[in-house]
């Protein structure tokens, strides 16, 4: 396959989104159906509200935090474009910080290619950006909290994680393996952390170095105490005063209206309507009784198990934990749109220099199966909504169907992929008193 | 309260002078209920009164629903409805800067509600002179959690009275309405069924002093007689179902955790003596 630069990537790129941004502007003024989000007319109007000083929310289904509608508050002065473009410049972003991340893990330059070609050329995600959807700057601010860690800026982690989990709440899956990553032995003052490199990671494995660690019972006290480090502290400390600035800042602007809205909601939402999770038919079944807290309770259990236990596996080794955390949370939810997927797909290039998944036929296996599945569900869900057929049946068994497929990539990533904790242990780290089973 | 004024600026600007008769409605109450709102109309809008008018012996133009049906499928349907418009023979206005407005007044059954969004959107285009949505506008919740909501919809029907040669006219008007998820049933579908719309002329014109206009109410009775209710059967969850849903779902969700959660405690790190990809 003949090589390809990453500079001609980008540009290629950028050209493709400008070209959407401007087919959609045609799109949406010649024919019936938009190329817009409809969430991006959402946006445009709350900014419009910001500017003339009124409160965001006055837009209904406004359900952000007001600083994304302050974000495209030029839409209203000076272009309704103004926040595709923006959108569209943190999806090259995405881009760049995946080269970036794989870079300072001295990924091969082809290799490195490949992987951030998974991300600028995904179908999904050029659209995302183009149709005016917020999701890659909250990609781009999660990758940068990646590359903030790596190079040990643990302030900076923590200020830009304090302000995407104000932004959007789902990445607080992440708190605990940033918290169990940031270990004397990786994070010591006035040293940068020493980052395993993608050759090494091999040699790594075979020795066995990268698989977790468990405490010895005898010494749960001391290891306690070890969990309490200066820069798991420092990290809790200011992302949790960011986090609090920011939502109690708004809170006096834009009082409960904000805090129900951009908060609330998305912690309690429960939609009857027809989405790609497989709790959508059930969920409208019940509708017109509460549900039982007993109900409520064993609704999340799956979702908890699975998260506690891909960070108990796998937080050493970040950005698959973040990964596979991602796709569970996302597979897990009681309400899926099709926007959650990039949550994933930008994670994705991390974890491709790893796998040892061929993409003949394991890769195509994961991507047919996965796509098939998503139209599948389509397929019932245009029955459904545009041509007024009763197949809620049919439906819910295609999210049955969707969730086996995210089921199987998960499983499938886990099986082939090579163990490779990010961060080395420094010299005079932490003693180690635990033990290290196999 | 879904008025398209207030929301949008620019709406504003293109009826600024334009009045909702259904706004008043809902200042005094809470929610639709179709003998009050009758109640509100013959109240507010006495048939076939303007003093103005009578004065000058102008004719009043009559309006009335010569047809009826809702376009599309799914979810998502357009109302149509075909407005016949009636003027006396021969009778022509002789008043100046006449201006004349058809109003629509659907009263949406429940499970059916309008976007004020889309209307404005359509507004903007200038397929209508002025809509507005009243009454519950939430764009989200099903039936059950939802109160029924009015759209008011208002076409320019001036030029064509003041032209002096037609004495019957139509206009055609659509209006864009969705689907909520209706309560659950026994069969797969819930059927709505719409009433007959309220129709106002309304006509405008410089008086001696300032603006003045006057409100016409048209009945409907040949319609109404003559035509079904126009029905839309939307797809509902079956009770049935619950049972079987709510056992299934858990039970998927519990083993695909499961396989996840075994294949995480069983990932050996020997695979990676494996060789890594070569791309």
């Amino acid at each position: 396959m003949a090589t390809i630069s990453f500079r001609s990537l980008m540009l290629f790129s950028a050209v493709l989104r400008l070209f959407l941004i401007i087919y959609g502007e045609w799109q949406d003024t010649h024919m019936e159906v938009r190329y817009t989000d409809v969430d991006y007319l959402v946006f445009s109007d709350a900014a419009s509200l910001m500017a003339l000083g009124k409160s965001p929310y006055e837009r209904s289904t406004y359900r952000y935090s007001p600083l994304i509608a302050f974000l495209l508050i030029p839409n209203a002065l000076i272009h309704r474009t103004w926040g595709k473009i923006l959108f569209s410049v943190s999806d090259l972003l995405v881009g760049y910080f995946i080269r970036t991340i794989l870079k300072l893990r001295g990924v091969p330059e082809n290799l490195c290619t490949y992987s951030v070609m998974a991300w600028l050329l995904n179908p999904f995600t050029f659209t995302i950006g183009t149709r005016g959807n917020c999701e890659p700057i909250v990609c781009a601010m999660v990758l940068w909290i990646i590359i903030c860690l790596m190079n040990g800026n643990l302030l900076h982690a923590a200020f830009w994680y304090g302000l995407i989990v104000h932004l959007r709440i789902y990445p607080i899956i992440y708190a605990f393996p940033i918290i169990l990553t940031l270990d004397q032995s990786h994070f010591q003052s006035g040293k940068k952390p020493i980052l395993t490199d993608w050759i090494s990671s091999k040699i790594q494995s075979t020795n066995g170095s990268g698989s977790i660690k468990v405490t010895d019972p005898c010494h749960i006290w001391v290891s306690l105490k070890s969990m309490f480090t200066r820069g798991r502290i420092l990290f809790g400390l200011i992302s949790a005063a960011v986090f609090f600035f920011c939502t109690g800042f708004f809170f006096y602007l834009y009082a409960w209206e904000f805090l129900h809205e951009a908060l609330l909601y998305h912690l309690t939402r429960t939609d009857p309507r027809h989405n790609f999770s497989i709790y959508f038919y059930h969920i409208y079944l019940h509708y017109e009784h509460e549900f039982a807290l007993s109900e409520k309770l064993i609704s999340f259990l799956p979702q908890v198990m699975v998260q506690l236990v891909l960070i108990w596996r796998f937080a050493q080794d970040l950005p698959f934990c973040f990964f596979l955390q991602t796709l569970a949370f996302v597979a897990f939810n009681k309400v899926i749109t099709a926007q959650y997927f990039v949550w994933f797909f930008c994670l994705l290039p991390l974890v491709l220099p790893w796998t040892n998944m061929k993409l003949k036929w394991e890769g195509w296996a994961c991507i047919l199966f996965w796509i098939g599945a998503q139209s599948h569900w389509l397929m019932w869900g245009y029955l459904l909504e545009f041509n007024g057929k009763h197949v809620f049946m049919q439906l819910w068994m295609a999210s049955l169907l969707f969730l086996a497929a995210n089921t199987y990539v998960m499983v499938t990533f886990i099986l082939r992929h090579t163990s490779s904790p990010v961060f080395k242990q420094l010299e005079h780290g932490h003693s180690n008193i635990s033990t290290k089973i196999d | 309260v879904g008025n398209l004024d207030d929301s949008n600026p620019s709406s504003s600007a293109l009826h600024g002078v334009n009045e909702f008769i259904t706004e008043a409605y809902f200042e005094n109450h809470a929610s639709l209920i179709d003998s009050d709102f009758q109640g509100f109309i013959s109240k507010e809008i006495p048939p076939e009164f303007c003093e103005v008018l009578q004065d000058k012996l102008e004719p009043v133009p009559k309006l009335s629903i010569s047809h009826r049906h809702l376009i599309g499928e799914g979810s998502h349907r357009r109302l149509s409805s075909s407005i016949r418009l009636e003027i006396q023979p021969g009778s022509k206005f002789t008043l100046p800067a006449h201006f004349c407005d058809a109003i629509l007044v659907e009263r949406l059954p429940s499970g059916v509600f309008a976007d004020p969004f889309e209307l404005q959107h359509l507004l903007q285009r200038g397929v209508f002179t002025g809509a507005a949505v009243f009454g519950d506008t939430n764009l989200e919740l099903p039936s059950v959690r939802s109160n029924r909501s009015i759209v008011e919809i208002h076409m320019d029907i001036g030029p064509n009275i003041l032209s002096g040669n037609n004495n019957g006219l139509e206009i055609n008007l659509e209006v864009p309405l969705h689907a909520r998820y209706a309560p659950l049933g026994e069969n797969g579908f819930s059927r709505i069924e719409f009433s007959p719309p309220d129709l106002f002329t309304r006509c405008s014109f410089e008086g001696n002093s300032h603006k003045q206009s006057c409100i016409f109410l048209s009945t409907n009775t040949s319609f109404e007689l003559k035509a079904g209710a126009v029905v839309w059967d939307v797809p509902c969850g079956i009770k049935k179902h619950t049972g079987i849903v709510s056992v299934v779902t858990f039970f998927s969700a519990i083993v695909s955790a499961l396989l996840i959660v075994f294949t995480a405690f069983h990932y050996s790190d020997t695979t990676g003596c494996k060789n890594l990809k070569q791309m």
